[in-house]
Order: structure tokens, then sequence, then C-alpha cells
């Protein structure tokens, strides 16, 4: 109700009176994304359309210690809050981005870990990692979170470097150059023999990496030659290799459940001189697997930049060891899958909840028509251990990279 | 462990007015529940200690006067954030009943005080409960086979003989049976969980082959 009244009052200020408020951000009818385009541009801004959406970061749904905000040294600044739930563990929630001088919008509904699926390779053991791992989360030290804050012991947020955001000489020998940070959020968890940390990373340039680091110590499973990598003095005892197949949920909501829609990138041409670009709708329920150039976005064209183009994230750098396990596995036969939002579905396996699916696979296997897709990622690692692996194990860090396409108008940075 | 954490034990006998166990550990606070504050919680708050106590027995307590056998546990409250629910606080406890072997997820409305959804079902496995974890190191302790070697690598490792389960670090998962599965096929319904168990000096015992079948209330070993 809040929303259709903002809408309209919007589009009585525009003078466009013609249109109905509750078909805002619908991408069904080009007329109405017009409408909403048309609107923000008479309104000189992206608030107004933006706003009749959804209710975006502006009026964030926590309150401290849960609320992050914070502005980066370029003025980006983001918005979100945090929750450590029992099964799932750090949940990070209405995620907003605002670039420097532009409209808040809205970027994910919420975001968590979805398995950490670890198959050993001579076929046994088999875990699922989540299980209760909010109850696993290792209360953090002031040295475990760098010029950052606690949040209720278990969450740290802080600030890092994260190279040269640009970088361009004038031709004349004079360089000028930007160094870029990031917002970083990040809980530990020890489940067994392994210490994962679960991060977040929010660019200055609008980009969110996921990653998940697994240090710790090794399990110390031995195994024969064929399976395993001889580790400490001579050659007699393998350690028995594996993998960390790492899923991720992401609820986009781009400005609001409605309006976005989920495309596949492809550049045909291999082979030849010319790539050219493909594009795949997903109208419905689906799964998909990776491709050199293969890239996915969610796109709301109901949301557009000041240069018109519809806002989108992109989802790209997937550094999967992509491992397919047996029938009965078959959530992880695919690297990406989109569903249609339902609250039970929360796991990529071992789902918790009767009379929901019990993974991925299930999921999509209707194959039900995308209203509010949520996009789950799975990257792998596969883990042959190493001398350098002694106690305690270096980090080994595996994740993706979702990067602003057509947020802004130009460079944020 | 760091959860304010409810557990709840629901007696056969003809217990028609009493009510169950109620236990509340307080003190720690970690996952689910909020630091308590004066100040109602915002929507998107986590759940605060209160409410997760409070769902727990409003969930607990209408699905106990359904039961007239069997023995359940209260495994943990999680904040309910089904979009569709909007900005009303509500919960999802989970209530695992080991007689029948279903698992009951109801959603409290917090605002209104009453059970609004429930879903239950076979076969749907839920991660383990710290008091599950505990139930199936009893269960290990127990064992004529293992218990033995969990106590002597308990004393080798700590240097003092084990007293109880709570000397030992433990983390459960659920465990779910491979297809064909010949000395585990009862955990395709049955709430088996795997155990890890940690010693005094920090290592972890191999109990990979070792899965604690609650519902049976024994141990298996698996072969392979
Ligand atoms: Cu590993």
């Amino acid at each position: 109700m809040f929303l259709r009244l903002t809408l309209s009052s919007a589009l009585l200020a525009a003078g466009l009176t013609g249109a109905t408020g509750s078909t805002a951000g619908s991408t069904e009818t080009a007329g109405t994304a017009g409408a909403a385009e048309a609107v923000r541009a008479a309104a000189g801004s992206a608030g107004a359309a933006r706003a009749a959406q959804a209710a975006p970061g502006s009026q964030p749904s926590c309150s401290s210690p849960y609320r992050i905000d914070k502005t980066l040294p370029n003025g980006a600044r983001w918005q979100l809050c945090w929750e450590m739930r029992t099964i799932e563990g750090l949940t990070l929630t209405d995620v907003t981005y605002t670039p420097d001088g532009g409209e808040p919008t809205g970027v994910l509904r919420s975001t968590a870990l979805a398995q950490i699926h670890v198959p050993y390779d001579s076929g046994e053991p088999r875990f699922h990692d989540i299980g209760t791992i909010g109850d696993d989360a290792i209360a953090l030290k002031s040295a475990d979170c760098p010029g950052g804050e606690r949040r209720s012991q278990f969450v740290c947020v802080t600030t890092r470097a994260r190279g040269h955001g640009y970088m361009k000489s004038d031709g004349e020998g004079v360089s000028t150059s930007v160094q870029g940070t990031d917002l970083v959020v990040f809980a530990a968890f020890q489940l067994g023999w392994y210490t994962y940390l679960v991060e977040w990373a929010f660019g200055d340039d609008g980009a969110i990496t996921p990653r998940i680091g697994a240090t710790g110590s090794l399990s110390g499973f031995t195994t024969t030659p064929g399976y395993g990598w001889p580790i400490g003095v001579g050659s007699t005892k393998f350690e028995e290799s594996h993998n960390h197949n790492v899923f991720w949920r992401l609820d986009f909501d781009i400005e609001g459940s409605r309006g976005d829609v989920v495309e596949q990138y492809d550049f045909a041409g291999s082979g030849t001189s010319k790539r050219k670009l493909v594009k795949t709708v997903f109208d419905e329920e689906t799964k998909a697997v990776n491709g050199r150039m293969r890239w996915w976005r969610v796109v709301d064209s109901g949301v557009r930049n000041a240069d018109r183009h519809p806002v989108s994230w992109e989802i790209n750098n997937l550094a999967s060891a992509e491992y397919r396990g047996p029938a009965d596995e078959a959530f992880t036969r695919a690297d990406l899958y989109v569903t249609d939002y339902r609250a039970c579905e929360r796991l990529a396996s071992t789902n918790p909840t009767p009379g929901c699916g019990k993974s991925l696979d299930r999921y999509v296997a209707d194959g039900k028509r995308l209203t509010d897709p949520v996009v789950w990622v799975n990257v792998g690692f596969h883990h042959v251990a190493r001398d350098e692996d002694a106690d305690p194990m270096p980090t080994h860090w595996q994740g993706f990279r979702i990067t602003p396409r057509d947020v802004t108008a130009k460079n944020p940075s | 462990m760091r959860r304010a954490r409810i557990m709840m034990a629901f007696a056969v006998a003809g217990a028609t007015a009493v009510v169950g166990v109620l236990s509340l550990v307080p003190g720690e606070t970690g996952s689910q529940a909020a630091q308590s504050v004066a100040r109602p919680p915002s929507p998107g708050d986590p759940l605060t200690g209160d409410e997760v106590t409070r769902a727990g027995r409003i969930a607990s307590a209408t699905w106990r006067s359904h039961m007239t056998t069997g023995r359940a546990e209260l495994l943990y409250v999680e904040r309910d954030d089904d979009k569709a629910a909007g900005e009303r606080r509500r919960a999802d406890a989970y209530i695992y009943d080991y007689r029948t072997d279903r698992l009951v997820v109801r959603t409290v409305d917090l605002a209104r005080g009453e059970v609004v959804e429930e879903r239950t079902g076979r076969g749907v496995q839920p991660p383990p409960s710290r008091g599950e974890e505990t139930a199936a190191a009893e269960l290990l302790l127990a064992d004529p086979k293992y218990g033995g070697r969990v106590r002597a690598a308990h004393l080798k490792a700590g240097g003092r003989p084990l007293v109880s389960a709570a000397d030992l670090g433990l983390r459960a998962l659920t465990f779910t049976p491979r297809p064909g599965d010949r000395v585990a096929g009862a955990c395709e319904v049955h709430r088996c969980v795997r155990l890890f168990v940690r010693l005094p000096d920090g290592s972890w015992l191999d109990t990979s082959r070792i899965v604690v079948d609650l519902s049976a209330k024994k141990i298996l070993t698996l072969e392979w």
C-alpha cells in the first residue's frame, strides 16, 4: 500500500497520471517499465522510481549491533544487516549499495552459506558440513579483526585495501591513480578439524566478493597412494584428498523482489575469429554449468541508471574444481542454480524443512516459472594435501565475484 | 553451547497438567539469541533470548497436547524470515519426535503468541542440536566396544579419567545413508548422526566410521 502511494504521488508529481502504481517494477509490459523510467527521468533522479518497488536500504530493517552502515573513502556506501543463524551461521540481509553521489540500490535481500560438502577421494566419508554452524562460531579476539570492530564477539566488520582502483597516464608521463577499499564482514567457524573463515567483501566499486577460507587442521585421514599425498617424513602416510564444495544462496532483490530476471551470456565462435553475444533469459527454474566466457546477471529492467540502462549485478569468476558427484548427490552436478523464492529452500543439500525439497537439484526439478529468482552458486576446491598444510594449515580460499553492471553510468571509483 | 538453549523432555506417563522439564541454560548468547535489550527488536534483528524462549514454549506446549506417546526434543528456534510474513516477528521451532521419527517445524507468530503454521515430515533431518550431541556421546560412551576406547584415549590425551560426555569436545552432523547401505539403512528414517570427538589435547578421535542412531539408541559401524 505504502509503495503504491509512493509511486502514485511520484507519477502525479511527474504529470504521468495515466499509469497505475500497482504495476510498478513489472517487466512484463514495456509500457510500465517505460513509465517508471520516465518518472525517474522527470524527477531527475532514481529516487521516485526506485522507492516505488519496495523498501530499499534507506530504512534498514535492523538496529544496532546488527546494522552495518559504512561509507568508504571514495564515497561508496554499503548498508546491510547481519544475523548469526543457528543453521546457516553468518547471514547478511538487506544489502544496499549507494555509489558516491548516487541513489541507494537494494541488491540482496539475503545471502548465506548453503552447504559445505566435503567428499573424500576414496569415496568415503562424505560430509555435509552445515550443521548448527551458528553454534560453532569462534569468539574473535581483537587481533582476529584487524582495523575493524567486533559485533557480539562473533562478527568482524572491517575495511581492507584492494589495490589499485584505477591508474592512468596522461601521455606526458604523469599518472593518476586511486587505491580501492573493501568493506569486509566475516565470521569464523570451527567445524570439526577445519576452521572456516566466511567472508563477504563489499568494494568501493560496487562489487561483492563472497569467499570462504579453510584453515585449522587437516582431517588426518590416511589412504592409499591413489587417493592421497604423502605428508610428513617419508612416504608412508598418505593424507586423503577431498573436495570442499561450497554453496552460497543469494536472494537478489534489486530494489525489491519484483522485476528481477536472471540472464546467461555466452560468446559463440570458439575456433573462429569472432565472438558473438548469445543471451539466454531464464524464465523457469534451472541449473547451469560454468563456461570459460560464460557469466550470468540478475537484472531489473524497471530500475535504470542515468544512461537508461537496466541495473544489474553480474555473477562471474567461479573459480571452481567443478566436482560432479554420484547420482545421489545430484546437487553437485551444476555450478549455478536459479530457483523461485521459497522460504523453506535454505540448504543445497540436507535441507531441514518438511514439505520442501531436500536438495538443490530437487528445487529446480519442477521448472517453476521464475517470479522472484534466488541464485545458488557452487564453487569447489579440490584439496590435495601438501607438506605446507602442517598444523596450523595455511588458509585456502574459494569464492566468486558479483560485479555491478550498469548500476552507475560512469566509473564509481 | 553459546546459544541460550532450551531442552524440553516430554514424559510419557500421565503428565496431563504437568509441563515438561524446561531448563534454560542462561548466560551465553550466540547464534540466535540477541542481547536482551529494553527496546523492541527491529523486524530484521535476530530473535532475542526472550523471543527464543517464548517461541519454544508456545511451539512445544501446543504440540505436546497432541502427543500421546513418545519422547521428543525441541532442537532449536530459528528466526522465520519468510518474505510473505512481511515485518512480522516469527520464529520456527524445530521439534523432533524420536518415537515416530517425525520432524515438526512450527512457526510461531510472536505478536499473536500462537502457532500459525506447522510442517511435519519423516526422513527430514535438520542439523543435530547440542542436546543431541550430548545424547550421542553418552550412547558412544555406553557402547561396550567404543566406550572403553574413548575413555582410554581421553585418559592418554588429558592425563585424567573421563567423568562425563561434557569432558569431550563434541560436534555432530546428520547422517544420511548412501543408497544400498547395509549397516545404516535404517537411517533413511531414523535420527542418525555422525559424531566428532575432540580430546583435551585438541586432537580428534577418528570417528569417521561411527554413526549414532538416536532413534534406536544404537551405535553403528559403517563398512567402507
Ligand atoms: Cu581440505
